[in-house]
């Protein structure tokens, strides 16, 4: 790994609530390359809300604390909110699930492309027309010129996730965190999208953030996968080191996934031990 | 015990009219498992909400027991058939408890014994009674879809039509409720149709497949074949693949077909 492009060390993200404090994640750490880095665990598991935490988006509830969150060497827990804007989209972006609820459904989806790209560059308006288009072809997009016009309800939810980055990548930020990209995509469409991704990685030297529930598909793709369960990260997997997996939680969530080379009659069931939240 | 003949969906007409299923034939014995798998758009679910009568704009012959159905939904056969539905959080009531929910049914079809088929019902989908009084935001994901399939077989039906029934679930939930149909299937003689985009899924629960694109069968197979990847279309093949996981090589090949 290179110098890592952001370094996290027990990041804590804890809910005022009426019912007291909740505690959703609670001590994770890491360091991000110009690599694609997994976080996988189930709903509630805090995977969404360390990705949330690392651009400051976390709800109004939330305070997040850490010993360090840094970022090419700016402090994100202390940014102000005016550098916290100028970092958001520019520098790291961030991907959601689904397509249909993150675009302007009013807007014409090259429209907003162009926009992404003239809030983080002093461009002419002809210029950044021209760099949507390109950026639209660039995630594969085969008529750019006709889909440039279209509203994102017009679009099919494979073609909208690429013009969500397309969306996000026009600024050339340093880091993407896709959260769920993929999961609202049929199979074939998600291997195409995560092919994308792939491109970006080893062609601009990003660095990916890949969250999802998908335990398979991001080992997959992933060099490095962070498994994660009542907000903390419980086992770090190198690439392709799925089956040799150690903790007992991961184990778990692999034994009871049905699998087509691998006929049951009855999948075991996942028992939690609440040792693992200590 | 199911059969279905040239089955066609068309919903509208004229020049904005979307045929969603084209000419599909197949047949279920009973207690047999049948399988719908495809790619969004590919009619599977349009199938089921077809024989469920959820929908009017079809035509062909769907015959149960070897009584061919009206275009209409009646009550008479929802007593032998009934849905679970995908989003636990989108199918039941969230003003009604788990009991009110339960009631329902019986209510319609004017049941007796109401108390002891609650409680039975509650057992069957390993919930306990405490949760009879709970409404459905006071429990679990997992714990919804089981109140869902207690509901379908409070009335006691030969047939149980699944739409996606874990894919809104963690994996470690979706374990427990195909281990759930798997059980309630093996006492009871039950007979199911199940649509899925998760070839494991539907593997692990039925007898035989049928890959869909496009509103038609591309291919219809045996689970050994299935997990064999013994398809003889392109598209099956695809799907398989596409299925196990990101592979730089197979995401470049992927083709559309019509």
């Amino acid at each position: 790994m290179t110098a890592p492009l952001m370094t996290v060390e027990d990041l804590r993200v804890t809910f005022r609530t009426p019912r007291g404090p909740v505690d959703a994640v609670r001590g994770v750490s890491f360091q991000l390359g110009r690599e694609r880095l997994g976080i996988v665990g189930e709903s509630g598991s805090g995977k969404s809300q360390t990705g949330r935490a690392l651009l400051r988006l976390s709800a109004r509830n939330a305070q997040i604390t850490a010993k360090r969150m840094e970022f090419d060497g700016i402090d994100l827990l202390s940014a102000s909110e005016r550098q916290m804007r100028d970092i958001r989209g520019a520098r790291i972006s961030m991907i959601m699930q689904d397509p249909r609820y993150s675009l302007n459904p009013v807007i014409t989806v090259g429209e907003q492309i162009t926009e992404a790209y003239l809030i983080h560059a002093s461009a002419s308006r002809t210029e950044a027309r021209d760099r949507a288009l390109e950026m639209l072809r660039t995630v594969q997009i085969r008529e750019p010129e006709k889909v440039f016009d279209l509203y994102p309800h017009q679009v099919s939810g494979g073609m909208g996730q690429r013009v969500m980055i397309a969306m996000m990548l026009i600024p050339a930020p340093d880091i993407i965190i896709a959260d769920e990209p993929t999961s609202a995509l049929d199979v074939t469409v998600q291997l195409q999208v995560l092919a994308l991704l792939d491109d970006m990685v080893r062609e601009r030297g990003m660095g990916l953030i890949l969250i999802s529930h998908d335990l398979n598909l991001v080992a997959s793709f992933c060099d490095r996968v962070l498994v994660m369960y009542g907000g903390r990260v419980v086992e770090v997997l190198e690439a392709g080191q799925l089956t040799s997996a150690q903790h007992p939680y991961t184990r778990g969530l692999l034994n009871c996934l049905p699998e087509l080379d691998r006929p049951q009659r009855v999948l075991p069931v996942l028992e939690r031990d609440p040792a693992w939240l200590d | 015990m199911i059969d279905v003949q040239d089955l066609s969906v068309i919903f509208g007409n004229g020049r904005s009219h979307v045929h969603a299923v084209r000419g599909v034939s197949f047949h279920v014995g009973k207690g047999e498992a049948f399988g719908l798998v495809g790619e969004s758009g590919s009619g599977k679910s349009t199938v089921l909400r077809a024989i469920a009568r959820l929908t009017q704009d079809w035509t062909g012959t769907i015959r149960i027991n070897g009584q061919a159905l009206a275009r209409r939904r009646d009550r008479r056969t929802a007593r032998h058939m009934q849905m679970v539905f995908q989003d636990p959080y989108g199918s039941l009531h969230p003003r009604h408890t788990v009991n009110d929910i339960l009631s329902e049914p019986m209510e319609i079809h004017g049941l007796d014994n109401r108390e002891k088929r609650i409680l039975q019902a509650l057992k069957d989908v390993g919930l306990g009674v405490d949760l009879r009084f709970r409404y459905p935001h006071q429990i679990s994901g997992g714990q919804r879809q089981r109140v869902a399939i207690a509901r379908a077989l409070i009335l006691e039906p030969q047939i149980l039509l699944l739409d996606e029934p874990t894919s809104a679930l963690d994996v470690s939930v979706q374990a427990e409720i195909l281990n759930l149909l798997g059980r309630l299937r093996a006492d009871r003689g039950l007979t199911y149709i199940m649509v899925s985009h998760n070839l494991a899924v539907v593997a692990h629960i039925c007898e035989r497949i049928a890959v869909m694109n496009r509103g038609r069968f591309v291919e219809e197979m045996s689970v050994d074949q299935l997990r064999a990847a013994e398809g003889t279309d392109a598209y099956t093949t695809q799907l398989i693949q596409a299925s196990k996981g990101y592979d730089r090589e197979v995401a470049r090949q992927i083709r559309t077909f019509e």
